[in-house]
């Protein structure tokens, strides 16, 4: 099976490092903030992924995710939330705006692959 | 229906039939009789079997763990390291804090030097979620002394985690170089998420004892290295155009 194709969103050059670590071969698309991450998606219409930061500088990831959903080409993708936003209003926020699964830093790294896989189908690890 | 005279070899291999019939038989009720045994000994395999699972299944969620671990110490130092850039230095161990501890207020702290000589004090090198502070004890980006855990590691380069009496510090890791102190990196509160620092952070927490002053400090050097040298490339130049 092709791996599908991952956009990780977020501002810290540590996380992205990790995510490469983590999500060995799965081809991954990086961005830096929420309006750096439209134009990666307008430009691999095959992610089929979204590992998504909410704390973030320009464009932050609760914008992000509402005009992912809103746009009828990328609203099918499912986006993992990952942040230090961890209180029950802000899951719940984040699942409202259209979130696939919520997930707090920091975190097992077997915890955020159990929910890749599970969103993808396809072993992460 | 057969004629009167082939009666008798008829009723012959009937006998043998009927006699093969019943040998057939008597081994089927030895072997139905030896079933009860085959089947404690399968009950027993299986269970063998389902405790090997269950201890493999144990260990490789123990394994996945240190493999977590390890990578995030990998990820960690790697990005200490990847960089000159003695801004992206300190960010780096703020994002280790932030996003491997889960530290949602800190400190890190560096040794205020008058020439050679320390002056006493710390500068506040970087702080987070220190806008509402109430304690005092960090004003105008100065450390001068007053939380005990955080003397004393600033004092003996020991880690030290809390809770400890008198300090609202959660942990005070020692920066270190070559032996020499320069510094601390203080843990005050956790996100509300995360109840309390774990077992595996201690690693993390060691880590950054030994090499964010290390990777700082090639950063500092580097970047008045480069200054310098930019400097003098300027001059070279000016008094080649005159």
């Amino acid at each position: 099976m092709k791996p599908k194709k991952v956009l990780v969103v977020d501002d810290s050059k540590l996380l992205h490092r990790m995510f490469e670590m983590m999500l060995r071969g799965f081809p991954l698309v990086h961005a830096f903030d929420g309006r750096e991450a439209l134009d990666r998606l307008a430009e691999h219409k095959d992610v089929e992924l979204i590992l998504l930061d909410i704390n973030m500088p320009r464009m932050n990831g609760l914008e992000f995710l509402t005009a992912v959903k809103a746009h009828p080409e990328f609203a099918r993708i499912p986006v993992v939330i990952i942040t230090t936003e961890g209180t029950e209003d802000d899951t719940e926020r984040g699942m409202q705006a259209g979130a696939a699964a919520y997930v707090k830093k920091p975190f097992r790294n077997e915890e955020l692959i159990g929910v890749i896989n599970r969103l993808t189908a396809s072993p992460a690890a | 229906m057969a004629a009167p005279e082939q009666l008798p070899s008829q009723v012959g291999s009937a006998l043998d039939e009927l006699r093969a019939t019943l040998d057939r038989a008597a081994e089927l009720a030895k072997e139905i009789g030896s079933r009860p045994e085959s089947a404690a000994e399968l009950s027993a395999r299986l269970a063998d079997v389902q405790s090997d699972r269950d201890e493999l299944s144990t260990k490789l969620a123990e394994y996945e763990q240190q493999v977590g671990r390890l990578m995030n110490l990998y990820v960690a130092t790697y990005q200490l390291h990847a960089t000159l850039d003695p801004g992206e230095v300190q960010a780096t161990i703020a994002e280790i804090a932030i996003n491997l501890l889960g530290a949602e207020r800190f400190v890190l702290l560096f040794w205020k030097h008058d020439g050679d000589e320390a002056s006493g004090e710390c500068e506040v090198a970087f702080a987070q979620g220190m806008e509402d502070d109430k304690s005092g004890l960090y004003p105008n980006g100065c450390y001068r002394g007053g939380d005990p855990a955080v003397d004393a590691t600033l004092a003996d380069g020991g880690l030290r985690i809390g809770p400890i009496d008198g300090s609202e510090a959660l942990a005070c890791v020692p920066l270190t170089m070559q032996g020499a102190r320069v510094g601390a990196l203080v843990i005050l509160k956790l996100f509300d998420h995360k109840a309390m620092l774990r077992p595996e952070d201690r690693d993390l927490l060691d880590l950054i004892a030994a090499h964010a002053a290390s990777a700082l400090f090639a950063a500092r050097v580097y970047s008045t290295t480069d200054r310098k040298l930019k400097t003098l490339e300027s001059l070279v130049a000016l008094v080649r155009r005159q």
